[in-house]
């Protein structure tokens, strides 16, 4: 035991260590507890589905992406095995492989122009695939002997892929299961689960925080394809026939949205928690009911589907949830547990180790040159032109409709200008473009609509920004932590945003840009909506920000903060810059005042 | 023009006037609830099932129980969307995709439960009735059931842009909280839209099975069609959704005659990849 270092051990002997260690070693004596074939098979399947869930649950759960096409790549995958052990006589593990490379090149083929789909859309768009996918097989006789099938003759070895027991096959499966799960475990905690679910919660946000999600959305496509074409190998060696119906069907792809769901969506384990209540189910209803119609078990599912996506949004983890983390501290090891849990959180550190960057006054720091953009007849932005001076805060001011935040949805590549260009840092980004860019180039944004991810805590929503930086979830965690200690959001930091007031999510909104560590930070209407002492609050946050040497371009209605914070202001009318000046020369002017006021106000 | 180049247009033309109504159906039902209703083609096959049986029970031709069928089919759409539809108008994403396919599910197999998977097809006096003019033949069922779509999509926009309700029906399709401002009963105005919509695919069935067979599963064989066909049209407009079923109708007659009828859903989909790719607003459709 003294190879054992202590702290291994006192890790292991944590429950949320040690518990799912139990249960795994659970799973693995299981398929050697009946000695009967008919169980032997739900065994084998359950682990199977599990595996194929927590696939689908990856892209469908994590990214938010609706799946119903995952069939395409299960049969991909089969297809491919078998027709080059048939015709070649290669081993199906290597088959496998094929088709693994196949069901890639298709998924990135397919991804990148659906994935610029609506929810709704994308869902319907994988349908297609799946279906055409079908006809095809079905259609290519010569190759795939259309709907009669493929027969794999039983031929046992490990070499071909085919055992005599069942007991082999539950092992594979249950091996290709774990390490899904291992890899969701770890996307979970990881930047690229960040990434994928800030994109799922709310695009826009996701990509201010310079989130890559068009490359997210496909690292996910590609992981969850990957596993689903082995399955689909598996299938075809642990049935020996595969035809075009069976695994191309539309009804595979919602028994896998479906087994998520069930165990809980967007959650590690949750599918599997899905697949293992399900598959049983389906087994006995099929047994149970099948002799008496076909179809039977299939309205049972979609009754549950429908009732399911209602009432239990949450799935059995949801449920789960609510006694698992107080059974684990009651079992051995777990009130010590806790206490590390809360020493874990860092004490908090003052805002300073922000990049206090070096103030070089240079006057091209930040520049709109001859911005203008029309949409149909309206010209939102007509030949604005303006500078940002390094370290200062520039206010941009207007009335309703004046294009300011348009000129940040320029500057921030969410939309193209008709023409002028952005300059930043001596270097043009005019029209960079998807918007990560823009923030990779260390400029932040806030929204006017505070854009929370809502299925994500304080913390971790603060977290997302702090990985466009960094790589690391524990230098993440520190920086997001030092940062809602600045805003004043710490104590909150595990709550989700859901329960926050409308002046703590501007402050979180404004936390999760700083996150970013932006040398010029666009703040839209942050003060909007809040009463005198919140805004006086933010007022001060604002000085602390632009003290620490980063550069801020705001737009607010509240006068009172323009005047006592901005060095300039910029003044925008029907999308035309009509004044510029020091907040003091901006108050006595007099098309200012006309603009705000009407004419008759003049007189 | 070639009188074979004619004569497939005319066929094309046929079946897209079809592909047109069961798609308007669809498009008004996203248009105004913004849900995409992925059981829609379980009604068209539950509408084929129904005039089926009325044809085969009571001798009731398909054309006539349109008149039983429409109106039935208004009120059972009236009904899905009470029950199913609106405790999700406003939940996620998700959950409003799986409500429908779980109800296309439960649809569908419900069918093969009671009428088994075979193929019924009817035989009425004019099944295999056509019409030669000018070296062109005309299927006499499908210029009927091209007449009658005709007619009832037209007096579909004649109904959105002349009544009341049809009015309320375009404003939420537009802009949803100005027209709650107005006044409009929106829960009502959504159960009307998805009633009508069920209706004209209700219509559709009837005017297919003349000319067709019907199955369990025949739904999803129209649905992807139409899906192609929304998309093309441009997903919120309805003139959008006819000129894209016929486009469609002739696209399938062509591509059946000149690659092989075996591969139209191959094509179907590259269309849609194609339009994806490089005019996702469709034909018709606002940005």
């Amino acid at each position: 035991m003294k190879f054992i270092s202590a702290n291994f051990s006192e890790t292991l002997f944590q429950p949320k260590i040690y518990f799912p260690l139990i249960l795994i070693l659970l799973m693995a004596v299981l398929p050697l507890i009946p000695q009967n074939p008919f169980y032997e098979d739900i065994i084998v399947s359950s682990f199977f589905y599990g595996a194929m869930a927590l696939a689908w649950n990856l892209v469908g759960g994590f990214a938010g992406q609706i799946s119903l096409g995952h069939t395409a790549f299960f049969g991909i995958g089969a297809y491919t095995s078998t027709l080059l052990y048939l015709h070649y006589a290669l081993s199906p593990w290597l088959g496998m492989l094929a088709g693994v490379a196949l069901s890639v090149l298709v998924a990135i083929g397919i991804g990148i122009p659906c994935f610029r789909l609506k929810s709704h859309f994308f869902a319907l768009a994988t349908i297609a695939i799946g279906e055409v996918l079908r006809f095809l097989a079905a259609y290519w006789r010569g190759l795939t002997q259309g709907g009669v099938g493929l027969l794999i003759p039983f031929k046992p070895g490990i070499e071909n892929f085919m055992f005599k027991s069942k007991i082999p096959y539950a092992y594979i499966a249950l091996v290709l299961m774990l390490v899904m799960l291992l890899i969701c475990y770890w996307i979970r905690n990881s930047r690229f689960g960040f990434h994928l679910i800030s994109l799922r919660e709310d695009q826009d946000a996701a990509e201010s925080l310079g989130v890559k999600t068009s490359r997210a959305k496909l690292m996910a496509l590609i992981i969850s394809v990957v596993f689903t074409s082995i399955s689909g190998t598996f299938y075809a060696q642990y049935i020996l026939f595969i035809d075009p119906f069976t695994v191309f069907s539309l009804g595979i792809s919602i028994e896998l949205a479906l087994f998520a769901i069930i165990g809980g969506l967007g959650t590690v384990a949750g599918p599997i928690l899905g697949a293992f209540m399900l598959t049983p189910l389906d087994v006995f209803l099929r047994a149970w009911l099948g002799g008496v119609s076909a179809g039977l078990n299939f309205i049972v599912y979609g009754l549950v589907l429908m009732v399911a996506v209602k009432y239990f949004p949450l799935g059995i983890s949801g449920w789960v949830r609510t006694w698992y983390g107080p059974f684990l501290q009651k079992l051995p090891g777990g009130r010590r547990a806790l206490k590390t849990e809360a020493a874990a959180v860092p004490s908090a550190v003052t805002a300073k180790s922000l990049e206090a960057a070096q103030a070089q006054q240079k006057a091209s720091f930040f520049e709109v040159r001859s911005l203008s953009k029309r949409f149909g007849g309206l010209v939102a932005v007509r030949d604005v032109s303006f500078q940002v001076p390094k370290g200062k805060i520039i206010g941009l001011i207007g009335p309703n409709g004046a294009g300011k935040t348009t000129i940040f949805n320029l500057v921030t590549g969410f939309i193209s200008p008709d023409s002028g260009e952005v300059l930043f840092q001596g270097q043009t980004i005019t029209a960079l473009n998807p918007p990560h860019q823009i923030c990779l180039k260390r400029i932040g944004r806030t929204f006017q609509v505070v854009k929370p991810f809502r299925g994500m805590t304080v913390l971790e929503n603060t977290m997302v920004g702090a990985f466009a930086r960094l790589q690391n979830a524990q230098e993440a965690r520190r920086l997001a932590l030092e940062i809602l200690d600045f805003i004043g959001l710490s104590k909150d930091h595990g709550l989700p945003t859901s329960s926050l007031t409308i002046a703590d999510r501007k402050r979180l909104e404004l936390g999760r840009a700083l996150a970013t560590r932006p040398d010029l930070l666009l703040l839209d209407e942050v003060v909007a909506g809040l009463n005198p002492r919140e805004t006086e609050e933010i007022i001060g946050m604002i000085k602390k920000i632009s003290d620490q040497g980063i550069t801020i371009l705001m737009i607010a209605h509240v006068m009172k903060a323009v005047m006592a914070l901005s060095h300039r202001v910029v003044v925008l009318h029907h999308g035309d810059k009509i004044a510029e000046g020091t907040p003091l020369e901006i108050s006595r002017d007099k098309r200012v005042i006309e603009a705000y006021l009407g004419e008759e106000y003049l007189a | 023009m070639d009188i074979t180049i004619l004569q497939l247009v005319i066929n094309g033309l046929l079946l897209g006037g079809m592909y047109g109504l069961i798609s308007i159906g669809l498009t008004l039902i996203f248009g105004v609830l913004e849900i995409v209703n992925f059981a829609h083609g379980e009604f068209l096959m539950l509408s084929m099932y129904a005039a089926f049986w009325l044809f085969q029970l009571y001798g009731i031709d398909p054309y006539l129980s349109m008149l039983i069928i429409i109106p039935v089919f208004f009120l059972l759409g009236i009904a899905v969307q009470r029950i199913t539809i609106q405790p999700i108008l406003n939940a996620p994403p998700l959950n409003q995709i799986f409500m429908t396919v779980g109800l296309s599910m439960v649809l569908q197999n419900a069918a093969l439960f009671i009428w088994t998977a075979d193929y019924r097809t009817m035989k009425t006096s004019y099944s295999a009735l056509t019409l030669k003019t000018a070296g062109l033949i005309i299927s006499f069922p499908r210029l009927v059931a091209f007449l009658l779509a005709m007619a009832l999509i037209a007096a579909l926009l004649i109904f959105l842009k002349k009544t009341y309700t049809g009015k309320a029906i375009r404003a939420l399709a537009q802009e949803r909280k100005a027209a709650m401002l107005m006044g409009i009963n929106v829960y009502r105005t959504y159960q009307i839209a998805f009633g009508i919509g069920i209706a004209c695919v209700g219509a559709a069935g009837a005017m297919l099975i003349p000319v067709y067979f019907v199955f369990p599963s025949v739904g999803s064989l129209f649905v992807l069609i139409a899906f192609v066909v929304v998309i093309l049209g441009g997903y919120n407009s309805l003139v959008g959704s006819l000129a894209g079923g016929l486009i469609i109708g002739v696209v399938e007659s062509f591509s059946g005659f000149f690659v092989s009828p075996h591969l139209k859903e191959a094509i179907y989909f590259v269309i849609f990849i194609l339009i994806l790719l490089f005019k996702p607003t469709g034909l018709f459709g606002r940005a």
